[in-house]
């Protein structure tokens, strides 16, 4: 191969140099504002993770499988992690394979930024380099893979349907400015590679269109303007990039071991919560995935909208969107980037300001104390906390208390007569002051207690125990993972009966715990377990969430109804779950009977 | 006179509306699905003001009916809109050719189980008014023991007025109900503290002020303005119930031996299930929709459709006597002009 130019130089890549150096830039300054607006800890946490091998590695793997190949979009919907991937993976193998070309041929030229990008312009076919032809076919190879790519996407424009998604993302202007330079890069490619085909050579596709098309391939009158068009192209997307969705390709990349480094939100806008507002890719997962998508009225209070009018500062709409989300964490569960729609929800929530904050730290906890240590301490010693829904549900907790004392297991109330609140609706709430003033309160009185197993009927408590406290040497337990360990320890048995069970993961109990198995096991003893449409990470939220500060009742019920049509797509006899809440609301619109686990486990105890 | 009148429902308002046409010289034909006629009222001990038995009320109107043809454990297959007819046909294999039907289909109690929180069906020291009448009438419910109570509570506004229910309507006459429910309690133990836990009390019939005034004043009955909480059992197998007190602002606890929870009234899923037959409307708050809640209140949409009495919301009996017979008038004046 030969070079066509002495120079190795034509105007044409001025705009694709400028935009290159425009997005360099960009992300480059982002990177740094991100980084420094990092709390000192969680900065120094992520230096400190490049050093360490194994985050490291876990780094290069998460981005290759995440950013190239798409891997989770893959599991997901094979379509659509087809698409992603062949446009990124694609596109990432015609830079490098470029750069390998320029390598070869032409290696003085390496540190000229443009010339892998239009190497087919600046270069001549010989009959000596032959061997070339194994590049341009794995060029055109992968132009082919992309152009497939790009012919999916914009059938997905058109007709979403088409990829099981029942609704896609309505793009912003911008979006489309990008969406269409995107487009429109590598067809344009094709064009301009196949006018220099019979001069720079080409492989079957470049090197077929310049035959088929001859007449006007052929004419190199215009081919330049070609290669302009590309490189406009280029420059178009790139400077476009950054106020479109399309910033999630290079935030995503910083995301990834920011992640891996253990940072998490810490404020509602700064660090680690703008990365992960610029690392929605705007694909719309979450709006399928999202409860309130029964009603269309809500399609605009996903979490793609949130990171939205997180990009645009918009804060009226940033404010309706996080209050009225019911924070039941499918969103957060579904992302393929790992947006927590969840949790910036409740970090844009902190920032309210309230005109009255509950002082709770004049409580008394004496009385509570002394109700719930009366045996003092002991080993083994149970301490059952109800919660205030379990007390608005009292069937659990009478179930729980008849299955502890038929086990005969020693136990103490914590709230027998009143307690204190667990403090998870007020962090929902995004008030963390008021919150851990019942978190402290909570904690001395179970240390007093002596206790060593903290034993929960409510899910919502449950998460807060394991997630905000420091009850280090005190197990906290949830009564399913309890139950479950009493039969397998064979201190309880339970009769089997042939009734059909379906088991509604809870919220905060599956997604928000990960506790999956322990309460189907449980079930799968008493009888026979079936499961929902939609199950595990996937289940429904029943739509009674204390997560919503804004959600009217009336909005609900579609919700609870959507939620029971899926939990009884097997026709069960019976709807189980492990959530007061989720009972209660079930209980209102179910056909059939809502049961907890205790109730069943206390039915069929023998 | 030869034309059918289908009245569904023997309640209150089919026995007057019946009584009333056949003084018109109809014989109109009732179809009931219990075994028996009163409806609600049959199950009742006695009404507000005076304490008049349920029973005397319940056996007039039976008795006014005599001559009509009544269908009792029957129910109603479907209903097929013919050219300006309907045609009836009946679970006991008849049909029925008729140009006039009224819906006396009445009102369904509030399942009180669904209100969780305050325990029924999972304390049996918590009962709901019809059980409490009941009571009243047959001395049978194995949940109340003989001895005598120390403290009795009663929950107003049970499933009414409670979006989280599913109902939003007042069923009007809860309130005077608790009021009279309290003083034949307080009567049978003159001992015992009686309760009432209210949201507001819509005291707006006649002798109603009266009568709540005079459970106060003459039998001591204790009005807490609050919503009750929560109820849980404690050791001695009593009901713990926390309340709020909103007039003194500070929570309350009282125990008691028996918790009684007025259940309100909601519509009848039997009603709407015959009134979607011949797609008749429902109102928003799930009763069937009266072609004008001000004028025209016992009519339909629907030519030949009329309505008496709690199919169309929550009513009183003198109310839906009135009613009965302001229907029955309205058939009378269909059937002239037909």
């Amino acid at each position: 191969m030969r070079e066509r130019f002495l120079t190795g130089y034509n105007d044409f890549v001025l705009p694709f140099l400028f935009g290159m150096a425009f997005i360099l830039t960009w992300c480059l300054v982002g990177m740094i504002r991100i980084i420094i607006r990092l709390p000192r800890e969680d900065r120094r946490r992520f230096f400190l993770s490049f050093l360490n091998p194994k985050i490291l590695l876990k780094d290069i793997k998460d981005i290759i499988c995440d950013c190239l190949l798409h891997v989770k979009l893959w599991k997901r919907n094979k379509l659509l992690g087809y698409m992603h991937s062949s446009i990124a993976f694609g596109w990432f193998m015609l830079i490098v394979i470029g750069h390998i070309e320029v390598f070869f041929y032409a290696p003085h030229r390496a540190k000229l930024l443009y010339f892998p990008i239009f190497f087919r312009y600046f270069m001549a076919e010989d009959d000596s380099t032959m061997g070339g032809a194994f590049f341009f076919f794995l060029m055109d190879f992968f132009l082919l893979v992309v152009l497939s790519g790009i012919a999916l996407a914009i059938i997905k424009r058109i007709h979403s349907k088409f990829f099981g998604m029942r609704r896609t993302t309505n793009p912003s202007f911008m979006d489309l400015v990008g969406l269409y330079s995107l487009w429109s890069i590598f067809p344009l490619r094709l064009l301009a590679e196949g006018f220099t085909a019979d001069i720079s050579g080409g492989s079957f596709l470049t090197k077929s269109l310049n035959s088929v098309f001859h007449a006007f391939l052929g004419n190199h009158v215009n081919m330049l303007p070609t290669w302009w068009a590309y490189s406009l192209a280029l420059c178009v997307f790139f400077c476009a990039l950054p106020f479109t969705r399309y910033m999630h390709i290079p935030t995503e990349i910083l995301l990834i071991p920011l992640r891996n480094a253990g940072v998490k939100i810490r404020h509602p806008r700064k660090g680690y919560a703008e990365a992960e507002v610029y690392a929605c890719p705007s694909c719309g997962v979450c709006i399928d995935a999202c409860p309130m998508g029964v009603m269309k009225t809500h399609i605009k209070d996903t979490t793609v909208y949130l990171n939205r009018q997180l990009r645009r500062h918009n804060e009226t709409r940033i404010e309706e969107i996080s209050d009225k989300c019911l924070l039941c964490g499918k969103c957060t569960a579904v992302c393929p980037v790992g947006v927590e729609g969840d949790r910036l929800r409740i970090a844009q929530r902190s920032l309210r300001q309230y005109n009255i904050t509950p002082d709770y730290s004049c409580i008394d906890t004496d009385a509570l104390v002394r109700e719930c240590s009366f045996g003092g301490q002991e080993d083994g010693k149970v301490l059952y906390f109800a919660g205030c829904m379990t007390a608005l549900t009292p069937q659990i907790r009478k179930a729980v208390e008849s299955v502890l004392t038929k086990a005969g297991i020693r136990y103490e109330m914590m709230d027998r007569d009143g307690g204190i609140c667990c403090g998870r609706p007020m962090l929902m709430a995004g008030r963390f002051g008021p919150a851990e003033e019942m978190i402290r309160k909570n904690t001395e009185i179970i240390r007093a207690s002596g206790a060593t197993t903290l034993l929960l009927s409510c899910p919502i408590c449950y998460r807060v125990f394991k997630e905000n406290y420091s009850l280090d040497g005190i197990e906290v337990i949830h009564h399913t993972g309890y139950f479950d360990r009493l039969i397998k320890n064979g201190i309880i048995h339970l009769g089997h009966t042939a009734t059909k069970y379906v088991y509604h993961d809870p919220c905060e109990l599956g997604r928000g715990c990960g506790i999956y198995d322990e309460p189907r096991a449980v079930i799968a003893a008493a009888g026979e377990l079936v499961e929902a449409d939609k199950h595990h990470k996937e289940s429904i939220c029943c739509g009674g969430s204390l997560g919503s500060l804004t959600l009217g009742f009336d909005k609900r019920q579609a919700m609870t109804a959507n939620a029971l049509n899926n939990l009884t797509k097997a026709s069960p006899d019976s709807i189980v779950t492990a959530c007061p809440l989720c009972l209660s609301t079930f209980h209102r619109y179910a056909d059939r009977p809502v049961e907890d686990i205790a109730e069943i486990v206390d039915r069929n105890m023998n | 006179m030869k034309e059918n009148i289908v009245i569904i429902g023997g309640g209150v308002a089919g026995l007057e509306a019946a009584a009333r046409l056949i003084r018109l010289g109809y014989s109109p034909i009732i179809v009931e699905k219990q075994d028996h006629l009163g409806g609600h009222l049959a199950e009742w001990h006695c009404l507000f003001p005076d304490m008049t038995p349920a029973s005397d009320i319940t056996a007039h109107l039976v008795g006014e009916v005599s001559d009509a043809n009544i269908f009792t454990s029957t129910e109603i297959l479907f209903i097929n809109h013919l050219k300006d007819s309907y045609n009836v046909m009946l679970s006991n294999g008849i049909s029925i050719i008729t140009k006039v039907i009224l819906f006396t289909t009445g009102f369904r109690l509030f399942e009180a189980s669904r209100k969780e929180e305050y325990g029924y069906g999972i304390y049996n020291q918590v009962i709901t008014n019809r059980d409490l009448e009941h009571w009243f009438n047959t001395g049978e419910d194995a949940r109340i023991s003989s001895k005598p109570m120390e403290a009795v509570g009663f929950v107003h506004c049970v499933g009414s007025r409670d979006e989280k229910a599913g109902n939003a309507q007042c069923s009007k006459v809860c309130c005077i109900t608790a009021v009279k429910q309290a003083i034949e309690m307080k009567k049978k133990f003159p001992e015992a503290m009686v309760y009432c836990f209210y949201m507001d009390l819509r005291m707006f019939g006649k002798k109603y002020e009266d009568f709540y005034i005079s459970a106060q004043r003459d039998y001591g009955v204790r009005f807490i303005r609050g919503r009750v909480s929560e109820v849980s059992e404690n050791i001695e197998g009593k009901v713990v119930v926390k309340a709020e007190d909103t007039l003194a602002g500070k929570p309350v606890r009282v125990t008691l031996d028996l918790l009684v929870l007025m259940a309100g009234m909601v519509c009848n899923p039997d009603s709407t299930k015959v009134a979607s037959m011949i797609s008749l409307q429902t109102d928003s708050d799930g009763f069937l929709k009266s072609k004008d809640n001000i004028m025209d209140i016992t009519s339909s949409s629907r030519s030949g459709i009329f309505y008496a009495g709690a199919c169309t919301g929550p009513k009183t009996v003198p109310e839906t006597l009135a009613e009965a017979r302001s229907a029955a008038l309205d058939i009378h004046n269909f059937i002239e002009s037909l």
